[in-house]
């Protein structure tokens, strides 16, 4: 990374309507201004159709999945079907005598533990993936079998079986109390002086990612002129130079002997960063086999070992007196699989006066937690916004009066205020299961909310774009970086364009080349804000570069002229232009490549934060227990909005996943086997056509002058209130609380049961 | 079962614990069931049954394919393609793996998300839970036949325009679906357009744009977007 | 799937013949058979289609109504005939499974198709079904199990249809290998664990389906009919539970009534008890309601199943005030 220097200074005009601010922030000598509130947009900021709309609609987008060449072959992966064991022999002959099978491969040895159902143990080859199927059924593995415990129940139990290594499954307790000075004694004097308490245990259940390409991918070797061994790898990957750097090291490649390819992927929601063992078992037994080879993971795999949202159960008890939350004390575990780890996250939006939080986490024989769309924050939520909910219920106060009166955020009360509108919050039940909306008959309607908040970030380092501008006026804009469902490759041509003044039907975009600039991995939120300014800065520098050159042609000086509206013309006298196809004509035999490296973040942002506000509207059958969703309103901020169409597309996609997690997906282990019952998609659930809501999205206009585009990220945080607003809706339609996740049948019915019938 | 010499072998070598045992019981249902005192039985079997012995009709001929490779010809959007592959290829691997045609996804193989859906003498299908040698003689339409080459139906113009899709896996399939319902459904509805995809799932929540895209579609696709394409 | 010979052929006999002779599976639809053939369920050395033999994809309705067993799910539910004088048939078929599905899964696939049970449909797991020494659903995750007849095993038959069927008083015709033809009521077809653990249905090997048949009987005297299914979600799941309930009505007076439980027992259930709590009565909320109370009567849940006792009831109730045309 180059060492930037800032010293020009710029004012910006950030926040939203009725709530403006000046920030002065440093730029740095050839750094464009930042767009503010007061930046006039040409493109920005509409609803733009994706670049890649028709490619994906039409089916010609070829993704990793859709590769294929001439004499490749199919690998398929052979998976321990035990729990917990050690290898005790692995026989490959019977599959190596199939005729069509090219190579096969060891991924454990004799001797090596395998700590899940599922786990790979060895790979094959063949000519198709029939007759891989038959190799990877003849290959036979023996075990010496041991104990398993696949839920957090059997696994912390004393003299539970060791699921990995050590002599407890359990991890340290970790202990948080917030703020620091604050002691245990006093957490629990202010429990016992509240006004208002809740003591309760929540549980949220293990997620898996289920994105709809699998993981893997298609790797094939060639030679390059001096006959050094080169390598291609087609990657179902949100992390196309992590990817590369795994394998690098997996296979002693050096950066120029290998790229990644990933233009176009299925879905990846936190599972897919790094180079997984599909893409190097693909990458390995090309090598060997001398043959291009797919190895994409089928459901089952997927399901088994494809990664997962930890589970969670938290006990809690909180306190409020005089309407603000005086003490909240939680202890949460749960299960990451047999790798551990598993934090849930739920104190970050209220002041919660004094805090503690007890975490550790159980490893079970179970596969790998990875990163899930806002890892920990769903749990942690659910358990947050109902805990909120129950004691503003106690205190008798409005839901969102008690968490104004706890949320210190100004862009969430605005943001709360309009989604009350929106949803009519005025018909919300005073009390949960009586009044108007929940009506007399079985079927009762009530109203709930959660809201979310997630961090400003984006700038990772070494992010750069390339702009290319050709004599016949196209432009492209590259980046190695991949756009996995959220309209990354989009935004990035808006910016671009915006910041160039070119016309947006000339601007290409290509992504997922690693031989392209470095770019970010789609994660943690921060792959819009980190492109997004950096196309803005690319855009810029191509259209000094490009003024340049052309000023030579025109004979006047570079420093008048500017380019807008696809347009080029004199500053101090606008009547004289050309049109951006007759500028680029200009150019000749030439191009304009400009590769420009990202500025850096601003510390004089608006807010340290982005915020959203989601209020739903249930219904709940109390006879058959069924709870449908009516609607949602999701009300989201994540600074300037680029495209309002991928923006709105993200909010949807969040609440309809949270509403997923919150009533269907629950992956079921069986204790005895140690296997995953439902391991498709019909008995894992996910939410279809009739399940939908209406849902209102609103794309909270914000300028946040976080980086020279003011542009945040979103993919997470709209994830994170529903399953909260769903179950406080349920309680206020019924009057009765679930607390366990998915909030199925089943469960609400015992609720009402428990609470004394179902009418 | 299988012509390779290595599948004697094979037998011999599974991992023995389940199959064979379940596979002779699955057999042994071969042995005639006397008419069953049902515990909770609805009716009993002796009463409600009544044999006739008519004489016997020819018993036709039966054509066979396989075991091993044999010619399959296939109807793809008009076009008939003679593959060489083993009876038990589906569908959705020949269009796949045999003819690059990728436009339909394989995503759960079990007939449980709709990403494989094609059209076959008219009827919505999944790919995935065909065989492609059961297919010879139908007439096959998958999303490459719906626009000429270099153009965009009007359906998938709807879709890149409403946004109806995000990473785009389940969208060739869905585009399926709704291209179907429109074709069949005079007066297509919002309730219609819900009932109409049952079969597809979305993970990452494109649905409601999926139905704003069907109705937009619907009325002809009025002020749909232009038809260039961008990567 | 393992490798196998394909084989097409012209008559019912054939495929039966190859079935009985050669262990052949038979493919209607080949919906179920391709998902046991996938799992490897099932190996067979050939699989037979029955899609060129004639004359097995229509319903014929006059009196009576008579379903081809080719005549797909999507065929029986958009059949006007069958939507009005048997509406319960018509709609368990359109609820079941997906368009897709429904466009390719025959009447006759739908009654002989194999347990759903997540242990069942486990290759590497033994349970009682597939010779195993018990039923791995009852120490284990038994939410989606049987509440009746689940002492040997769990299962719930998987057939929306059959409940229907069984409310028509519906009968199926076979052939059978050599020739014999038989008339079986749906409601005899399917055996109970206790009779027999390994297998779902009385038709013997090579056994085929001619026909499914409705008798006028059942279709006379305006017969009203619902069909009811609880799901978790709403779209593309299977059933929690569900009902067909048939209705002979005079007035407000029931002459006449059938109902029958699915996703609730091994095998489809019929419920004369409730039933006769109906005939004879003034149809209002409260017969309904005790009738459904006692269509539950005598359930043996699981540890993780009880909710479909309340849920049950409640469904039924609604089912039958449907049918009574009260909801
Ligand atoms: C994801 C999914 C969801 C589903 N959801 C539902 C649901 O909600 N409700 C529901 O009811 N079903 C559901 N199904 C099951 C589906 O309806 C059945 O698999 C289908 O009806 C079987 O019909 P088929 O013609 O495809 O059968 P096939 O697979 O062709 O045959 C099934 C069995 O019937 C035998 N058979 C077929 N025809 C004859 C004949 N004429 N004579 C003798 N034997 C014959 C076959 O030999 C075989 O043993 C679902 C299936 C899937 C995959
Ligand atoms: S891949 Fe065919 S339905 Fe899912
Ligand atoms: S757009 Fe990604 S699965 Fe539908």
């Amino acid at each position: 990374m180059t060492k930037k220097n800032y010293d020009r200074e710029e004012t910006l005009k950030l926040g939203f309507a009725g709530n403006v601010v000046e920030k002065k922030v440093k730029l740095a000598d050839d750094q464009a201004k930042p767009w503010d509130l007061d930046t006039k947009f040409q493109y920005a900021g509409k609803h733009i159709p994706r670049f890649d709309g028709l490619a994906k609609a039409s089916g010609r987008a070829k993704y990793s999945y859709d590769m294929n060449f001439p004499g490749m072959l199919h690998a398929r992966i052979v998976r321990a079907n035990i729990p917990n064991g050690k290898i005790t022999d692995i026989d490959v002959s019977g599959a190596e005598a199939i005729p069509g099978v090219k190579a096969t491969m060891l991924l454990k040895k004799v001797g090596d533990r395998v700590r899940f159902d599922g786990e790979g143990v060895a790979a094959v080859c063949a000519t198709n993936l029939e007759i891989a199927e038959d190799a990877m059924r003849a290959v036979v593995v023996t075990y010496e079998k041991m104990a398993h415990a696949v839920i957090v129940d059997d696994a912390s139990k004393d003299g539970a079986p060791i699921v990995d290594k050590g002599d407890t499954n359990k991890s340290p307790e970790s202990v948080n109390i917030n703020p620091r000075e604050v002691s245990e004694d006093e957490i629990n004097k202010r429990f016992a002086a509240a006004d208002a308490k809740v003591e309760a245990t929540y549980r949220t259940q293990v997620q898996t990612h289920s994105a709809l390409e699998t993981h893997g991918g298609v790797a094939k070797w060639d030679k390059d002129s001096s006959g050094n061994p080169t390598l291609t790898v087609w990657a179902s990957t949100q992390g196309s130079f992590s990817v590369l750097d795994g394998l690098c090291g997996n296979l002693k490649l050096d950066r120029s002997q290998v790229e990644v390819i990933c233009e176009y992927m299925g879905g990846g929601f936190g599972a897919k960063f790094g180079a997984d063992q599909p893409t190097l078992v693909a990458a390995n037994l090309a090598k060997k086999a001398g043959a291009p080879v797919k190895c994409m993971l089928n459901r089952k795999e997927e399901h088994l070992a494809g990664g997962n949202r930890p589970d969670s159960i938290h006990h809690v008890r909180a306190g409020a007196t005089d309407g603000k939350i005086v003490v909240f004390d939680v202890t949460n575990y749960g299960t990451g699989g047999y790798t551990g780890g598993a934090g849930a996250r739920n104190i970050m939006i209220y002041d919660m006066g004094a805090s503690r939080k007890v975490e550790y986490a159980v490893k079970t024989n179970c596969g790998p937690a990875t990163a899930m769309r806002a890892p920990g924050h769903p749990q942690g939520s659910f358990v947050l916004e109902q805990v909120v909910d129950e004691l503003a219920e106690k205190l008798n106060m409005d839901p969102i009066e008690f968490r104004l009166k706890n949320d210190r955020y100004p862009m969430r009360k605005a943001q709360y205020e309009k989604a009350m509108e929106l949803i009519d919050w005025s018909r919300r039940n005073k009390k949960g299961g009586e009044g108007a909306l929940a009506g007399t008959g079985p079927k009762k309607r009530g109203l709930g909310v959660g809201a979310s908040t997630w961090g400003q970030n984006g700038n990772r380092d070494g992010t750069a774009m390339a702009v290319i501008i050709n004599a016949d006026g196209g432009v492209e804009v590259r980046n190695g970086c991949q756009d996995i469902g959220t309209g990354t490759r989009t935004i990035i041509g808006i910016c671009a364009a915006e910041a160039l003044g070119c016309p947006l039907e000339n601007m290409k975009v290509r992504l997922g080349h690693t031989r392209d600039p470095y770019g970010p991995a789609s994660g943690g939120s921060v792959t819009a804000p980190t492109v997004t300014a950096a196309a803005k800065d690319a855009g810029h520098a191509a259209k000094l570069a490009f003024l340049d050159k052309i000023s030579k042609k025109l004979s006047v000086d570079a420093a008048k002229l500017d380019i807008s509206l696809g347009k080029v013309f004199v500053k101090d006298d606008p009547a004289k232009s050309w049109n951006w196809h007759d500028a680029c004509k200009l150019l000749g035999v030439e191009t304009v490549e400009v590769t420009k490296e990202r500025s850096d973040n601003f510390r004089a942002n608006f807010s340290g934060q982005v915020g959203g506000v989601q209020i739903a509207e249930v219904e709940v059958d109390t006879e058959t227990g069924v709870v449908r969703v009516i609607k949602v309103v999701a009300v989201h901020d994540a600074g300037l909005v680029i495209d309002r169409l991928t923006f709105e597309s993200q909010i949807l996609g969040g609440v309809i996943q949270g509403m997923s997690f919150a009533l269907f997906e629950n992956r079921v282990m069986d204790r005895k086997s140690g296997k995953m019952l439902n391991n498709n998609l019909e008995s894992y659930k996910i939410p279809g056509s009739l399940d939908m809501p209406e849902i209102v999205t609103v794309a909270f206009d914000i300028s946040n002058g976080h980086n020279s585009a003011g542009v945040a990220g979103l993919g997470e945080p709209t994830v994170i209130p529903t399953a909260g607003a769903i179950a406080n809706a349920i309680a206020n339609a019924t009057g009765v609380r679930v607390r366990s996740l998915p909030m199925t049948p089943d469960k609400v019915l015992a609720a009402l049961a428990a609470k004394g019938g179902s009418r | 079962m299988t012509d390779s010499p290595a599948n004697d072998e094979r037998e011999d070598l599974q991992n023995a614990f389940s199959r064979r045992r379940f596979l002779q019981t699955l057999g042994a249902a071969a042995a005639v069931s006397a008419a069953p005192a049902i515990a909770n039985a609805n009716a009993k079997t002796s009463e409600a049954e009544k044999i006739t012995i008519p004489p016997a009709t020819p018993l036709g001929e039966v054509k066979n394919f396989g075991p091993g490779e044999v010619d399959v010809k296939l109807k793809i959007n008009g076009i008939v393609r003679t593959l060489r592959i083993e009876p038990r290829v589906t569908l959705l691997d020949a269009l796949r793996d045999r003819l690059d045609m990728t436009g339909a996804k394989k995503v759960c193989d079990r007939g449980g998300c709709g990403a494989c859906t094609i059209i076959m003498n008219g009827n919505l299908m999944y790919s995935c839970m065909l065989l492609a040698v059961e297919c010879q003689g139908a007439e096959i339409e998958t999303i490459e036949g719906i626009a000429p080459e270099g153009e965009f139906s009007t359906v998938s113009s709807a879709f890149a325009k409403c946004d109806a899709l995000q990473c785009g896996f389940c969208t060739p399939g869905f585009v399926m679906t709704i291209t179907h319902h429109l074709r069949n459904e005079k007066n297509p509805t919002m309730e219609s357009v819900k009932q109409s995809c049952r079969g597809n799932l979305c993970r990452c929540g494109t649905y409601n744009r999926i139905f704003d895209a069907a109705l937009l579609a619907a009325t002809g696709g009025a002020g749909l977007p232009n038809t260039t394409e961008k990567k | 799937m393992n490798r196998f010979e394909y084989l097409e052929v012209t008559t019912l006999e054939m495929a039966g013949k190859l079935a009985a002779e050669k262990g052949a599976a038979v493919r209607a639809g080949g919906v179920d058979v391709q998902d046991l053939l996938k799992e490897h369920l099932i190996e067979p050395a050939s699989v037979v289609s029955i899609r060129n033999v004639p004359n097995l994809q229509e319903i014929k309705a006059g009196e009576n109504i008579s379903i081809g067993p080719r005549v797909t799910l999507a065929q029986l539910a958009a059949d006007r005939a069958v939507a009005s004088k048997a509406r319960a048939i018509a709609i368990s078929a359109g609820e079941a499974a997906s368009p897709q599905i429904r466009n390719q899964a025959t009447c006759a696939g739908n009654l002989l198709q194999r347990p759903r049970c997540w242990y069942f449909r486990n290759e590497e797991l033994l349970c009682a079904r597939k010779g195993g020494p018990e039923c791995l659903a009852h120490d284990g995750e038994n939410q989606y199990h049987a509440i009746f007849g689940n002492k040997n095993c769990a299962i719930v038959h998987p057939s929306n249809l059959a409940p229907a069927l069984i409310a028509f008083d519906a009968t199926v015709k076979t052939v059978k290998v050599g020739g014999a033809r038989r008339e079986i009521s749906v409601a005899a077809l399917f055996v109970t664990p206790e009779t027999d653990i390994h297998k779902e249905h009385v038709l013997e090997p090579g056994e085929m389906m001619e026909s499914i048949e409705v008798p006028a009987a059942a279709l006379a005297g305006g017969a009203k009919s619902a069909f009811a299914v609880v799901r978790e979600k709403q779209t593309y799941d299977w059933p929690l539970l569900c009902a067909a309930v048939k209705l002979t009505m005079d007035g407000k007076n029931i002459k006449d009534a059938r109902i029958v439980l699915g996703a609730v027992c091994p095998v489809p259930l019929r419920r004369e008890n409730a039933e006769k709590l109906l005939i004879g009565k003034s149809l209002d909320e409260s017969a309904a309601r005790v009738a459904a109370t006692a269509a539950f009567d005598g359930a043996t849940p699981l540890a993780q199943n009880g909710y479909k006792v309340p849920m049950g009831i409640a469904m039924l109730m609604r089912a039958i005030l449907e049918a009574g045309g009260l909801s």
